[in-house]
């Protein structure tokens, strides 16, 4: 099991981006199962009380990031390393999670191309399935460059 | 009478006619507001609306919209702290809710729901920083029943900074008077 505070060793994320609360299972570089506990305090819930579905693929990717983070700890518990949300296919959503509820968000990594990493994801509250797809994060480690930067402008 | 907006850097003419600010002084907020209003009729949950100027809306078609990026939204001092990038999730917020407005404008009357059913070949390619501004492309493919989907397109500077294909379906949940 991983806690917030270890969550944050490896994801930059940070109030009020940081969308996943726990880690309860995790094979590095394989599986992670994660939680995000939606309490009536948080940024999103002004006047309304469901958790806006482009935040829910937020969470998903966030443990994605942690799977192949801790992976990377392992294997160089000094070495730097960048996560970026590339893409998503075929995600669909049964319903929203709503406030009060406790989500849990499993992804498995299901291929891998050089530097992007697939995975299938799958949102469950209280073992009901509400959504479900394919997420996909590109991954370097020990980048030359820092995250996001742009390449350099053409000229 | 045509209004400029100093902050908002719209350099060529070309950007300046396209938008019609009309009534002076409060124009652009006066319109803001106007879409912030339809957005929250059509009761999708995200807080705010991630839209600062709708350019060209075309009934059951298409739709373009912009917004500025500023250093200075909330979300930044998290993603990343330090080193601001705009969420790619954001930027796929930014093309859903130009696709409901699409929506929105779409009915004359009666109040409307959105659902985001689906997403599909979602691909983000660049990354969106303060002072850049978006334009969210977004036009309506295919109509099945109650399914509306959309290709969406978001670009900065004329190259493209994401895309995605969504999914929504739309509820007439009150049947209404002209609004």
């Amino acid at each position: 099991m991983m806690e917030s505070r270890e969550i944050q060793s490896i994801l930059p994320h940070r109030y009020p981006f940081l969308l996943v609360d726990r880690i309860l299972e995790i094979e590095p570089g394989k599986r992670g199962m994660g939680i995000k506990n939606l309490t009536g305090g948080e940024w999103f819930f002004q006047g309304q009380r469901t958790y806006p579905p482009t935040l829910l693929l937020e969470s998903l990717a966030q443990v994605g990031g942690i799977v192949l983070g801790s992976k990377a700890r392992e294997e160089n518990p000094r070495g730097q390393f960048v996560g970026l949300f590339a893409g998503v296919s075929d995600f669909q959503f049964q319903r929203y999670p709503v406030m009060g509820e406790v989500i849990t968000l499993k992804v498995v990594a299901t291929q891998s191309l050089a530097s992007l990493y697939r995975f299938a994801a799958e949102v469950l509250v209280g073992g009901e399935k509400i959504a479900s797809g394919q997420i996909l994060l590109s991954f370097v480690q020990n980048p030359s460059e820092e995250p996001g930067r742009r390449p350099a402008e053409k000229k | 009478m045509l209004h400029y907006h100093p902050g908002h850097s719209l350099g060529d003419a070309n950007c300046i006619r396209r938008l019609n600010i009309t009534n002076g002084e409060n124009a652009g907020w006066a319109e803001r507001k106007k879409w912030e209003e339809l957005f929250h009729r059509l009761s999708y949950p995200f807080p705010t609306l991630m839209v600062d100027r709708v350019e060209e809306v075309e009934r059951e078609k298409k739709i373009k919209a912009i917004k500025w990026i500023t250093a200075n939204e909330f979300y930044l001092a998290g993603h990343f702290p330090g080193q601001p990038i705009v969420p790619g999730v954001l930027t796929l917020e930014g093309m859903i809710q130009s696709a409901l407005i699409l929506v929105g404008e779409s009915f004359s009357r009666g109040k409307i729901g959105g659902y985001l059913q689906k997403v599909d070949r979602v691909r983000f390619k660049r990354a969106i920083i303060p002072g850049d501004w978006v334009e969210f492309l977004v036009s309506l493919t295919g109509k099945e029943g109650d399914l509306w989907t959309f290709k969406g397109k978001a670009q900065v500077d004329e190259e493209t900074a994401a895309e995605a294909i969504l999914v929504l379906k739309v509820m007439i949940r009150e049947v209404g008077f002209e609004l």
